[in-house]
């Protein structure tokens, strides 16, 4: 692979007088909306990669300045595309970090091919990807979905309701999801779709009062997830058969960012992810802590090799092992994902409490690994008259 | 009701990719790890260890039929054909090996997931109408012997009973209704001293 291209433009080779030393200029692209069904989000996920470029340009270990290069989407997935490429073909850019849904990763990609450059996904997302122009940040599902399904099935029961935003999140999403029930023994009750931003749920609500899961994936975004869940605290102040103990609403994207919007409501449901924030916290979320870290890897490769192209990349992914403040990271060479932690937590009054912990857990993104009677048990047997 | 998995384990599987070597076999190579294959690449011969794999890949452009350890067409596993050359005497000679699945060269960085599922299934798909049509072909062959069955059973007088008749010991014997002919004819032949098969 060619290293990556530093045209002359703004900034593009220049050297910084910091006080201390003279450091290399380095754009980097920063692609988060900062508006739309989603912003809380992508809020966290920018405030991380931000923050790291704060803390990079402020510390003279690193020979490194970081100029961010910002362009908003407004959560309108045709425009990222056409903005990564503006960040490209106006800055000296080769490394984004960004966009938030799958649809949008899916989106740039081509974009990321022709110019060579590579982007930083900070979001969970569904799998079945390894594209070696983007790195994997966040989990993939041997690091949410299957784990979190693993410790629902034998505590509430094997029959769930699948609920998500109608695009390849919750598509994909369900359809491992359908899977994994069938392979524990369950049935899937119902599966629903709502397009982004929707929040009339009272469909979802009476077909979950009348098919009474054993729980709920939801797979919803933004503020149809937030509508949900509003609407199934309702549901379950009318019948206990839905409290949080007894029929949780599951996810694999919730974090502490969403937690304001969620209020009272979210209380008792479970989520999985890589990091949740302790009290004091560093990151207040999953997304900000994955963004964060983004930048510090991608610093630390930059600062030793300012030119290093999708080869040294991977040569550095394939050699060593990262500190960040999510702690070590390791990223598997063939794939570009992250080795992570597995937390199951219970939000509580506006954090989460730790339910179980599992460290570095290596990335599977095409569940290659995935052995069912590992992850449900021995198959249960049925009384046959 | 049969249900087809649909996580699909490729997990240790092994694919080899029959290519000189060529940033194409790089290409698929890192693919393929991605996704959790053992790769081993060969050229110009696939080795005796090739015939347990689970996945060949094969190049349509320099290729040739003396790389195979089978007869074109009867390969054991999955083919996937790697196309650079679309001319027509190459593809020709790619489908006369039946790729189940084909990948455009130059490869880039998508495609062999797709590719890996396409061939699995399309060589499923194959085998086992391969398999119904071998079976069909049998019974095809048995309808004389099916003819003398049910004319022994009828003894001269009515052919729709004899026939319910020889489905009947088919079922109870749990057998097809060919097979309870056959052992029909063979006992009638016995009786008669004539032990052949006779097959249309």
């Amino acid at each position: 692979m060619p290293r990556m291209p530093r045209p002359c433009g703004a900034g593009c080779g220049a050297l910084s007088f910091l006080g201390f030393g003279l450091k290399r200029r380095i754009e980097i692209g920063i692609l988060y909306s900062r508006s739309g069904s989603y912003q809380l989000v992508s809020d966290a996920c920018r405030m991380g990669a931000m923050r790291a470029i704060a803390d990079i340009n402020a510390d003279r270990n690193y020979g490194i300045e970081l100029v961010p290069i910002e362009r908003d989407p407004q959560s309108n997935a045709d425009r990222y595309a056409t903005l990564c490429e503006d960040i490209f073909k106006t800055s000296s850019a080769r490394h984004v970090v960004g966009c938030v849904t799958s649809w949008s990763r899916k989106e740039t990609i081509p974009v990321l091919e022709k110019a060579g450059g590579m982007l930083w996904y900070a979001c969970p997302y569904e799998g079945f990807e390894a594209n070696e122009h983007v790195v994997y940040m966040h989990a993939c599902p041997n690091q949410h979905l299957v784990p979190l399904m693993a410790h629902v099935v034998p505590r509430f029961g094997l029959n769930g309701f699948l609920l998500g935003s109608n695009y390849i999140w919750g598509w994909e999403m369900n359809r491992v999801a359908r899977d994994l029930i069938a392979d524990a023994g369950g049935k899937v009750l119902g599966e629903r779709y709502l397009r982004i931003g929707e929040t009339d749920v009272s469909r979802l609500i009476a077909e979950i009062r009348a098919t009474r899961p054993n729980f709920i994936l939801n797979n919803l975004i933004g503020t149809s997830s937030y509508a949900f869940l509003a609407a199934y605290r309702e549901l379950s102040d009318e019948d206990a058969a839905f409290r949080p103990e007894n029929c949780p609403v599951i996810s694999c994207n919730l974090t502490e960012g969403e937690l304001p919007a969620i209020g009272e409501t979210g209380k008792g449901h479970l989520s999985v992810g890589p990091y949740f924030a302790p009290r004091p916290a560093a990151f207040a979320s999953s997304f900000e802590a994955s963004a964060y870290a983004s930048v510090q890897v991608m610093a630390d490769v930059l600062s030793r090799d300012a030119d290093a192209g999708t080869a040294e990349f991977s040569k550095a992914f394939a050699e060593r092992r990262f500190s960040t403040r999510l702690g070590p990271i390791a990223i598997d060479a063939h794939s570009q994902h992250a080795t992570l932690p597995v937390i199951i937590g219970r939000i509580a009054d506006g954090f989460f409490e730790v339910v179980s912990r599992e460290d570095e857990v290596a990335p599977d993104p095409y569940l290659s690994r995935y052995d069912p009677a590992k992850t449900f048990g021995r198959p249960r047997l049925r009384v046959v008259s | 009701m049969t249900r087809t998995p649909r996580i699909p384990n490729l997990g240790g599987a092994r694919a080899f990719i029959l290519h000189r070597p060529h940033p194409t076999v790089q290409a698929i190579t890192r693919q393929l790890s991605a996704i959790g294959l053992i790769t081993l690449d060969c050229w110009p011969e696939l080795p005796p260890e090739a015939l347990a794999a689970d996945f060949v890949f094969f190049d349509a452009d320099l290729g040739f039929d003396e790389q195979f350890p089978w007869k074109p067409g009867e390969a054991p596993m999955p083919l996937v054909a790697l196309i650079g050359s679309e001319a027509p005497g190459r593809i020709e000679w790619a489908l006369s090996h039946k790729a189940d699945a084909q990948l455009l060269k130059p490869v880039g960085n998508a495609g062999v997931y797709s590719a890996l599922l396409i061939a699995r299934q399309s060589f499923e798909a194959r085998k086992h109408l391969a398999g119904e049509i071998a079976s069909l072909r049998q019974r095809v062959a048995e309808r004389q012997t099916i003819v003398r069955a049910v004319a022994a059973l009828s003894k001269g007088s009515d052919d729709e009973r004899a026939y319910a008749q020889l489905r009947s010991l088919a079922m109870s014997w749990q057998i097809s209704v060919e097979d309870a002919a056959r052992r029909i004819v063979a006992m009638t032949d016995e009786e008669g001293g004539d032990d052949q098969s006779h097959r249309a």
